[in-house]
């Protein structure tokens, strides 16, 4: 087998989809044989997909890697076309780590366990797939058969309210979804030539009204995955109800589709129309930021304030896509990626805490510290990482974006004077709610009637180790950053690139109607000067 | 040479070395946490000597330094975006060299101290473990190169103190106090991180030197309003508020005595809340060109310092007292660096450090004694008017105290009189306006300080009067019910706690209080030494210490000579400080010792002031009507938005969907995940259909 030519996203990408395949005709007891598959599954393609990157995958090259096309239906010009560049190749390695660790943490599940591991398996290839694919049809067939699985995880294993979440959940995103498929037929339409394939529409140039006009679809449908104000609402129901596992995929990959998709399509392909609305960005990115940590603070259920904190986080991403700056941009991958990490692991220790209590509000529980240290131990330091504490990933992603917002050359200087005060506000209230919610679950005294009603065990081994899986990367890119920028910092780069030659363009050629009051140049000043 | 110059490329070990102990602690912690829990004396020696051995590199990096050797910085690529580049490393020089030596000496002597004071305490384990993190990061923090680096640490250092703070965590005070600390200086922190981006946007760098020769250079041309320089130094100065507890940030120091005296000492007293002041010291190449910036640290300073004292007078906890005490002569450090009294600033961070240790641990030595006889239980361990004659039972503990009290009153020859000398003689060449507010506090301090040490040390015990503790239990059910607000009180915690208490009173108490052990006696006695001695290498004839440590940029001559030095000048300004000292000790002696006065009549005679002191000027009660409610009062609205308004609209127009669609719906019995896989379905259609058109 030749290493260099072997399919190898086509492999991991559809690996666990055919895995689903068997789990009908594994023995029903009660779960025990189809979650080690399950997890071998997992394990077997997040090995695989290292195991990728490792042997092809240079981190020099800004461009698409590992490609592979092979016509589908030709009629239709549909191509199954994958690879990776620098921003979507740190996604795919994060969703296998992240689904693999789903699996492991959804060992207590005894409702349905063929089904539900049969779901988690297909979620697996459809979130792989969204990152991998580069033709824009397949693009969204993936992210349609991705809904699915995630309606469905809702709806049956969910909480009281499931039903009511999963249908809001799935109006929200299928709704969303058409605007993606509109756009996308639009632009594959438009011009000389009929293609699906990502690279050449991003090549195509389209007309400005067009641009605007199809960035706002886009952004409706990112809008509402990322999601961005006012279009969250179906997030705190869907993560309010959904289980420990459902909820470290939705907030450690769902969430990062979107974003993912703003740098790709809206960054990437529209260019002319990203100048226009980037500043709409960061003002709805500042509003993120702030009114979700506002609300997360009123919270008195503990899925909810940890959705809200999910929305604030994601406003740094808005920002520093909307940046024009190298670091910006970086920053807001990174902050896509620490996010994935530190949310999968608050979810899942709100789950386990909910597994003992059997409560989410918050003035039913109090001072469960003392019975369980373990897992106040592993809340604290998850809880810290979320608050941006250096030596974290989250601490140098914020920074990153702050940073490269305010050395911005695109925005004047009172607008980003704003918008970093904004930002910074919101590094007053990250805390603020996180440590109030940590002192009321675990400080002072026992909560008697909690005590003498539910048996605290402290965490077991398996919840101790999933958590240092998680721990192991924040703490790893909080020390040492570069170890993860080095990654997709070509890619970033060439994105950044391409957007300041439009950016001067438009600058010159249309004096008063650009948005953005700037200074023509861009460009990020460096130490070394 | 080669030796030297590899002890220079290991210094990076000083840090990393408590570092490793913590974490190896700490996943022993968390994996085997049992048999981690039953292996106290090991981590205690394992941490303990890990400390050491950072200390014994960074008394040879000391000597290295004060040798002449060159400074030395180590720097690598930590964050890059494309040609964008952040980097991190450390550096070497004779500030850096200092403050290792007082942090690791400090450190050391608390972590063996913690061995008897924590003796009995069930997560002796886990506080090394966080002692040793919080002494790792302070590390850092002091050996950064960068301002970006010192941001780090300094967030770094404030987590430690959060999680120390709240170590009793099962104690609501100390829940509270460890949230209001963390927040706190978040919000000076706020101040700090936009400081340091303006002045990165302005400069484009963070190095300390090139920021300040920037700066200038750019207000110099005109390229950069002054006033904008000003803004940005000041936002940076923010963070030194908060963390050296300056007045408007100070809040949360007090509250942060609910932690364990160790680390009072430590972190509150010696180590963190200074890291301010140096901070402040290390951003001297921005600040001296800005003099505004430079006059508005001067007043904080000043106005801390005499806040911090006036409220000292009248507290009846030993810690807090000591608490407003580090805050009042923090304040003296920050106004020092702000009349540009370099030096004279950082010796009193030097000085101050090792006799307001050595004052916490003797606070602790109290505490422990007192639990004795009292119990576990802070409110009546810590209550100077339970204490009493201690001097009798705990005569080391008392000797050291009544040292520590003297060097902080301003008597020669004890440290704290050469330090505050020469801030007090520097500041009054600058403004004698500020001079007389130092002055004056100066002797408020040495009222203070002899109050409590007269009203423990002195007299007679009064740890077994029932009246007086009925009276203080009393008056913390009082406050508790104040604090949690009508409506919010919860009269089963209250009786839960007075449950508590009592079941601790059947303890086996002792009538007396007894000496500690010597693993507590000895940091006393070894922090006694500098505290006597270490202000000689600062006098003002031979000023050893003003000649190892000047600001950035200013060449110093050798150490000044007896002949540039001018007796009739430090006669006057010595003079003058150690009389209102002394007037100070006098009037406390006369009301705390003889009881010629009696200080409730003064106090009945001005209950304005008297309730300003008592109430820290009130300022706590400000912030928790207009800060911590205006806060959640706004956080509630904006949550009702959400859900009426927003998602109020959403499930409206949700509503008007399923409406159209109920036929649907009933069709398929209403089963859910049918009625996606139809969603799905049609979407699909629709692809093919446009696909095929």
């Amino acid at each position: 087998m030749d290493l260099a030519t072997f399919p190898w996203l086509t492999t991991v990408t559809l690996l666990p989809l055919v895995a689903c395949i068997a789990i009908p005709f594994l023995p029903d007891d009660n779960g025990k044989t189809v979650r080690w598959y399950a997890l071998s599954v997992g394990l077997i393609d997040f090995v695989l997909i290292v195991a990728a990157f490792y042997l092809n995958y240079d981190f020099s090259q800004p461009g698409l890697q590992l490609v592979e096309s092979y016509t589908w239906v030709p009629q239709l010009d549909l191509k199954w076309s994958v690879g990776v560049d620098g921003l979507s190749m740190p996604l795919v390695l994060l969703t296998g780590f992240i689904t693999t660790l789903a699996a492991l943490a959804a060992w207590p599940v005894t409702l349905k366990p063929k089904f539900f591991y049969f779901l988690l398996l297909a979620m697996y290839s459809g979130q792989i797939g969204v990152f991998a694919v580069q033709d824009m049809l397949l693009f969204f067939l993936f992210w349609e058969l991705e809904l699915i699985p995630v309606y469905l995880l809702l709806s049956i294993w969910g909480g009281k309210k499931r039903l009511y979440a999963a249908t809001k959940f799935i109006l929200y995103t299928a709704g969303g979804s058409l605007f993606i498929l509109v756009a996308a037929l639009a632009m594959a339409f438009y011009g000389d030539t009929i293609t699906f394939d990502m690279t050449a529409l991003a090549e195509k140039v389209y007309p400005l009204r067009m641009q605007l006009l199809l960035y706002g679809a886009f952004l409706i449908a990112y809008a509402v995955k990322l999601p961005i104000i006012p279009l969250h609402t179906w997030l705190p129901d869907a993560h309010g109800e959904a289980t420990a596992p459902v909820h470290m995929l939705l907030a450690g990959i769902l969430l990062k589709m979107g974003g993912y998709a703003l740098i790709r399509m809206n960054l990437g392909m529209l260019p002319d129309a990203h100048t226009y609305f980037a500043p709409i960005l960061v003002i709805l990115g500042c509003i993120n930021i702030v009114y979700a940590a506002l609300t997360s603070f009123a919270q008195r259920n503990l899925k909810r304030k940890i959705a809200y904190s999910s929305i604030s986080h994601m406003g740094f991403v808005l920002i520093g896509i909307a940046s024009f700056t190298n670091l910006g941009l970086s920053g807001a991958v990174l902050q896509m990626i620490s996010h994935g990490l530190i949310g999968a692991s608050l979810f899942f220790l709100v789950g386990a805490t909910y597994d003992r209590t059997h409560t989410l509000i918050l003035d039913e529980m109090g001072g469960v510290g003392k019975k369980m240290p373990k897992i106040f131990a592993m809340f604290t330091t998850c809880s810290l990482a979320s608050l941006a504490l250096p030596g974290m990933s989250g601490f140098v992603a914020e920074l990153m974006v702050f940073v490269g917002f305010a050395t911005s050359d695109a925005y004047s200087f009172t607008f980003r004077l704003i918008t970093v005060i904004f930002m910074a506000i919101g590094v007053i209230l990250t805390p603020i709610y996180l440590l109030s919610m940590l002192r009321e679950i675990f400080y002072g005294p026992e909560n008697k009637e909690l005590v003498e009603h539910e048996v605290l065990a402290d965490a077991e081994p398996r919840e101790v180790f999933i958590i240092a899986c998680l721990l192991v990367p924040i703490i790893g890119f909080g020390f040492y950053p570069k170890m993860l920028t080095q990654i997709y910092d070509a890619t970033t780069q060439k994105l950044t690139a391409r957007l300041s030659q439009v950016f001067v363009a438009t600058e010159a050629s249309a004096e008063g109607l650009a948005p953005v009051a700037a200074l023509p140049v861009l460009k990020a000043p460096s130490l070394s000067q | 040479m080669d030796s030297v110059d590899t002890l220079y490329q290991y210094a990076w070990l000083i840090p990393v070395l408590p570092l490793i102990g913590a974490a190896i602690v700490g996943t022993g912690l968390i994996s085997y946490g049992e048999a981690t829990n039953r292996l106290r004396q090991p981590v205690a020696i394992f941490i303990v000597s890990l400390i050491g051995a950072a200390m014994v590199l960074s008394f040879a990096i000391f000597w290295s330094q004060w040798q002449g050797h060159a400074p030395y910085q180590a720097m690598f690529e930590w964050a890059s975006a494309g040609d964008f580049r952040i980097e991190m490393g450390y550096t070497i020089d004779h500030l850096v060299a200092l403050m290792l030596v007082v942090v690791t000496t400090v450190a050391f002597l608390v972590m063996i101290y913690t061995d008897g004071y924590m003796a009995h305490d069930a997560g002796y384990v886990r506080f090394y473990a966080y002692l040793s993190l919080f002494s790792s990061s302070m590390l850092g923090l002091v050996i950064s190169p960068n301002l970006l680096q010192v941001y780090v640490f300094w967030e770094l250092v404030g987590m430690c103190s959060y999680l120390l703070i709240g170590f009793w965590y099962d104690r609501k005070p100390a829940a509270d106090a460890c949230q209001k600390a963390f927040v706190t200086n978040r919000v000076g922190d706020f101040g700090l991180l936009l400081g340091i981006l303006g002045l990165f946007w302005a400069t484009g760098s963070f190095d300390f030197e090139i920021m300040g020769e920037r700066l200038t250079d750019m207000v110099n041309v005109g390229s950069l309003p002054a006033s904008v320089a000003a803004i940005f130094a000041i936002l940076v100065f923010l963070g030194p508020v908060a963390k050296s507890a300056q007045f408007p940030l100070h809040v949360w120091l007090p509250d942060a005595m609910e932690g364990p005296t160790p680390i009072s000492a430590l972190i509150h007293a010696a180590t963190m809340v200074a890291a301010g002041v140096f901070l402040v010291a290390r951003m001297y190449p921005v600040f001296e060109h800005i003099p505004t910036v430079m006059t508005v640290i001067a007043y904080t300073g000043a106005f801390t310092a005499f806040m911090g004292a006036t409220i000292a007078i009248t507290q009846n906890d030993i810690k807090k007292g000591l608490a407003f005490s580090t805050m009042s002569q923090l304040g003296y450090m920050v106004m020092a660096m702000g009349v540009g009294a370099y030096s004279a600033g950082l010796f009193h961070l030097m000085t101050h450090a090792y006799f307001k240790a050595m004052l916490f641990l003797g606070s602790g030595s109290v505490i422990h004694g007192m639990e004795a006889v009292v119990g576990h239980d802070p409110v009546l361990a810590q209550d100077m008017r339970l204490m009493g004659g201690l001097r009798k039972y705990m005569p080391v503990t008392a000797i050291t105290f009544l040292i520590g009290t003297l060097a902080i009153s301003g008597i020669p020859p004890f440290a704290g009189f050469w330090s505050k000398d020469e801030i007090l003689g520097a500041t009054f060449a600058v403004n004698p306006a500020l001079w007389a507010v130092g002055w004056l506090t100066a002797g408020i301090t040495a009222f203070y300080m002899f109050r409590m040490y007269f009203s423990t040390f002195e007299g007679s015990f009064r740890g077994n009067d029932e009246g007086i503790r009925r009276d203080l239990k009393r008056a913390q059910f009082q406050k508790m019910g104040m604090s949690l607000g009508p409506g919010a009180m919860n009269p089963q915690e209250l009786t839960l706690d007075a449950a508590h208490d009592e079941h601790d009173e059947h303890g086996h108490h002792a009538h007396e209080p007894h000496e500690s052990p010597l693993s507590m006696i000895f940091p006393l006695l070894a922090l006694a030494v500098p505290s006597v001695l270490v202000g000689l290498v600062g006098t003002p004839f031979a000023n050893y210490f003003e000649a190892f440590i000047h600001p950035p940029g200013e060449v110093m001559a050798a150490v000044e000579t007896a002949e540039a030095f001018d007796w009739n000048e430090f006669a006057l300004m010595a003079g003058s400080s150690v009389a209102i000292a002394t007037v100070g000790i006098i009037i406390s002696g006369l009301m705390y010792r003889t009881k010629a006065i009696d200080p409730r009549a003064i106090a009945a005679k001005i209950p304005f002031l008297y309730n300003l002191s008592l109430n820290k000027w009130y300022v706590d009660d400000i912030y928790e009507v207009v800060f911590v409610q205006g806060s959640r009062k706004l956080a509630k609205q904006v949550l009702e938005v959400d859900i009426r308004i927003v998602d109020g609209l959403v499930n409206l127009t949700g509503l008007v969907t399923l409406v159209s669609g109920e036929g649907l719906k009933y069709l398929e019995n209403g089963r859910a995940q049918f009625y996606a896989l139809i969603v799905f379905g049609a979407v699909l259609g629709l692809v093919l259909l446009s696909g095929v058109t």
